[in-house]
C-alpha cells in the first residue's frame, strides 16, 4: 500500500522500518556514536538506526537532538529515512542538517518494526510493499455521553468476538459518509443520525492487511439497538471504559480522533 | 534557510520576518556534548551571522577552570565551542541575560532568541517579539537574518490565555515562587498576572521560573508590562495564587537539609545584584562559600564587589551559569534563591536543593 504524507526533507529512502509507538528524544534516546536505540519505552531498544526507516509519532526533549541526528548521519549510523505523525522542530531541523529524507502527517501506528518501507520525500509518500490497504468506515454512535460498542459475531470474517464500533468495508469510489450511515442502519436499526465529526485516518494493522479506518461520530436520539447477524451483543459505555474490553486494534485511537 | 522554511511550514507561518538580533543557546559542553561541538565546528567553516548575535553561558569560566577542578579535556572542548561561535561572528557574551548587557530590542522589534528566561524578558518586559527558539533554529535565524512569523511574533499569539490573581504582596524570592507555581498551572499558556507591583529585576526572576516549570514564552502584568493594557482578558479562565501556594512551592522544591554552597545565578546576576550581595556578605560573612554567576562584562565592571565576595571565601564566576556548569563533583547540596535553578539542578546536576530567600540563607549560614 502507498500512503500520502507531507514532505519535510526531499530524497528517497528504502529500508526496514524501526517503529516506536512513543515520542522519541535523540538526546539520551540513542547512542550518538553507534546509533543504537537506548530508550526502552520505544520497544526497539538495542536495535540500530543505520539503514532503517525510523517511524515514530514526533520528537521530544532538548534541541540538542538536532545535533545528535546530524552526528549520526555524519558517522554513517543514522537512519535512512524518518517518518513522523507530526514533525516537530527538533527532528525536522536534524533531518535537514543531516540530509535524511523525511515525511510526516501519516498515522504511524500501523507500521511494524521490520516492515520493508519505501519513503519518497520528493513526492511525499510512504509505501509498504508487502501490505494491502483495506479501506473501512468506523462509526462512533453517541447518546448522552456514552458510545455504542458491539461484539463481532462468529459469522464475520475477522476479529470474531472482539468489541468494535459500527464498521464496514468501503467499496470502490463509494462516499465514506454514506457508507457509514448505511452500516448504522443495517447493524443497529437506528435512524435520525446527527453528523458530528469525521476524524483523520487511523491505520489498524492485521498481519499483511492495513485497515485504513475513516472514523465518524454521530449523535443518536435513542439507545434502542436492533442487532443483525454481524454482532451478537452491544453496550453503551463511557469512552474511558474501552480499556476494559477486548477490542479490535486501535479502537481507542479511532474514538480519540473524533471525540478529543 | 531550509531550516527556517521547514520550521515556517511546520508552524504554518505565512512568511519570514526580518530580525534585529539573535541569541543562541547550546554553548555548554556539558549540555551539547560531542554532537554539538562537531556540528558547530563543521558549521563554522562557512556560516556567518548577519545580525548582532549573542550566545548563552558555557560549561565553565574560561579563565578560572583550573582552580575549579574542571577536567582539561572538558575545558579544551569547551574552548573549541566558544571558538566556533566566535568564528561565525557571534559575540562571545556567554550570558543568559543579554538584556542586562546592552542587548535590549525596542518595543515591537522582531528578534530570534533562544534561552527561555531571555525570551520571557524580551517579550514581556521589553515588548520585543520572539518565539521560544531552540539553539539550532536561533542560529539559523542569525545566519539568514529572519525568522518564521507565527506565535509570539503575531498580535493574536500575544493574547493571554489565563488570568492569574496574586493575593499576596511579593518580595524577594516570592517572584521566583510565583513563576514556578504559575508555570505549573498554565503549562504552555500565556498568563496575565494582576494584584502586585514589580521592578524589572523582579520580573526577570518571575519570568525565568515561569519559563522553567511552564512552557511560557511571555506573560503580562497588569499596570506594569507594556502590552498588558491592550490585551483581551474578558471571559478567560482565572486562577489564584496566595501566600500558602508560595510557601508550599518553596517546600516542594527543597529536598536538601544542609547546604554545601550558596549559589546565586540562573539567570546571571546584574551589576546591582552583585554589589548588593557583596555588601550583605561583608556584613554577615557566611561559613559556607557563596558562588555568584554573572556575565564577564558585569564581573569586570565590579572588581571591588568581586574582591569582597572572594575575600569571604566565595567566587564570582563569569562565562557560565548555575546548572550548565560542572558543580556536581564539588557540592552535593546547593542553596539558592533561584526558582529556575531549583527547578533544573536536581535533574541536570543530580543535586539536592534548598530553595530560600537570600537574606534567610545568609542568616542561616552566618
Amino acid at each position: 500500500m502507498k500512503i500520502r504524507a507531507r514532505r519535510i526533507v526531499a530524497g528517497r529512502a528504502e529500508g526496514r522500518a524501526l517503529a516506536s509507538a512513543v515520542p522519541f528524544s535523540f538526546v539520551g534516546g540513542a547512542d550518538p556514536v553507534t546509533g543504537t536505540i537506548l530508550d526502552p519505552t520505544t520497544g526497539a531498544a538495542d536495535e540500530r538506526l543505520a539503514g532503517r526507516v525510523f517511524v515514530f509519532p514526533h520528537g521530544k526533549g532538548s534541541t540538542v537532538g538536532s545535533y545528535v541526528i546530524y552526528g549520526l548521519a555524519k558517522r554513517g549510523v543514522g537512519p535512512a529515512g524518518i517518518v513522523n505523525a507530526s514533525a516537530d522542530g527538533i527532528v525536522a531541523v536534524g533531518a535537514i542538517l543531516a540530509g535524511i529524507p523525511m515525511v510526516d502527517r501519516i498515522d504511524t501506528g500501523g507500521v511494524r518494526t521490520g516492515d520493508p518501507l519505501i519513503l519518497d520525500g520528493d513526492r511525499g509518500t510512504v509505501e509498504i510493499p508487502g501490505v494491502r490497504a483495506t479501506p473501512v468506515v468506523s462509526v462512533i454512535l453517541r447518546n448522552r455521553g456514552r458510545i455504542l460498542i458491539v461484539r463481532r459475531s462468529q459469522a464475520v470474517g475477522s476479529f470474531r468476538g472482539h468489541w468494535s464500533a459500527i464498521s464496514g468495508h468501503l467499496e470502490g469510489r463509494e462516499d465514506p459518509k454514506s457508507r457509514a450511515i448505511q452500516e448504522v442502519r443495517e447493524e443497529t436499526g437506528l435512524r435520525g443520525l446527527a453528523f458530528r465529526a469525521a476524524g483523520s485516518f487511523v491505520h489498524a494493522r492485521n498481519d499483511s492487511t492495513m485497515y485504513v479506518v475513516h472514523p465518524f461520530l454521530f449523535d443518536v436520539a435513542s439507545r434502542r439497538v436492533r442487532l443483525d447477524w454481524e454482532n451478537d451483543e452491544y453496550r453503551w459505555v463511557r469512552p474511558e471504559e474501552l480499556d476494559r474490553f477486548k477490542t479490535v486494534p486501535r479502537l481507542n485511537d479511532v474514538v480519540a480522533t473524533v471525540l478529543r | 534557510m531550509r531550516i527556517l522554511l521547514a520550521l515556517g511550514e511546520l508552524s504554518e507561518a505565512e512568511r519570514l520576518v526580518p530580525i534585529t538580533s539573535a541569541h543562541v543557546s547550546g554553548a555548554s559542553y556539558k549540555m551539547i556534548g560531542d554532537p554539538g561541538l562537531e556540528f558547530l565546528e563543521d558549521f563554522a567553516r562557512d556560516a556567518r551571522v548577519v545580525v548582532p548575535t549573542t550566545v548563552n553561558p558555557l560549561g565553565t569560566d574560561l579563565t578560572q577552570w583550573e582552580e575549579l577542578g574542571i577536567p582539561p579535556e572538558f575545558a579544551e572542548k569547551q574552548g573549541r565551542i566558544a571558538h566556533a561561535y566566535e568564528t561565525m561572528g557571534v559575540r562571545p557574551s556567554f550570558s543568559c541575560t543579554p538584556y542586562l548587557i546592552g542587548v535590549r530590542p525596542s518595543f515591537g522589534e522582531h528578534v530570534a532568541w533562544a534561552e527561555s528566561n531571555a525570551v520571557c524578558f524580551a517579550n514581556s518586559v521589553l515588548g520585543a517579539r520572539t518565539n521560544r527558539e531552540g539553539g539550532p533554529s536561533a542560529l539559523a535565524a542569525a545566519i539568514v537574518g529572519a525568522t518564521p512569523e507565527y506565535g509570539l511574533h503575531t498580535d493574536e499569539g500575544r493574547e493571554p490565555t489565563t488570568i492569574v490573581h496574586v493575593r499576596t504582596s511579593p518580595r524577594g524570592i516570592d517572584f521566583s515562587l510565583i513563576g514556578l507555581v504559575a508555570g505549573e498551572r498554565v503549562g504552555a499558556g500565556l498568563p496575565f498576572f494582576d494584584g502586585f507591583q514589580a521592578s524589572e529585576e523582579d520580573l526577570k526572576w518571575l519570568g525565568a521560573a515561569l519559563a522553567s516549570s511552564g512552557g511560557c514564552g511571555m506573560f503580562h502584568l497588569d499596570r506594569v508590562t507594556p502590552e498588558a493594557r491592550r490585551t483581551r482578558t474578558k471571559g478567560l479562565r482565572s486562577i489564584t495564587i496566595n501566600r500558602h501556594d508560595l510557601v508550599a512551592a518553596k517546600r516542594s522544591f527543597t529536598d536538601g537539609s544542609e547546604a554545601d554552597v550558596i549559589a546565586l545565578g540562573s539567570p546571571q546576576l546584574s551589576g546591582d545584584e552583585v554589589r548588593v550581595i557583596a555588601q550583605r556578605v561583608d556584613r554577615t560573612p557566611p561559613r559556607i562559600p557563596v558562588w555568584v554567576f554573572t556575565s564577564r562584562i558585569v564581573r569586570d565592571a565590579n572588581s571591588e564587589a568581586v574582591a569582597i565576595i572572594e575575600r569571604h571565601g566565595g567566587r564570582v564566576l563569569a562565562d557560565t551559569c548555575l546548572e550548565v556548569t560542572l558543580l556536581e563533583h564539588r557540592f552535593g547540596t546547593v542553596a539558592t534563591p533561584s526558582g529556575k535553578g531549583a527547578y533544573y539542578l536536581p535533574s541536570l546536576c543530580k543535586q539536592k536543593v534548598i530553595l530560600d530567600d537570600i537574606d534567610r540563607l545568609l542568616e542561616r549560614y552566618a
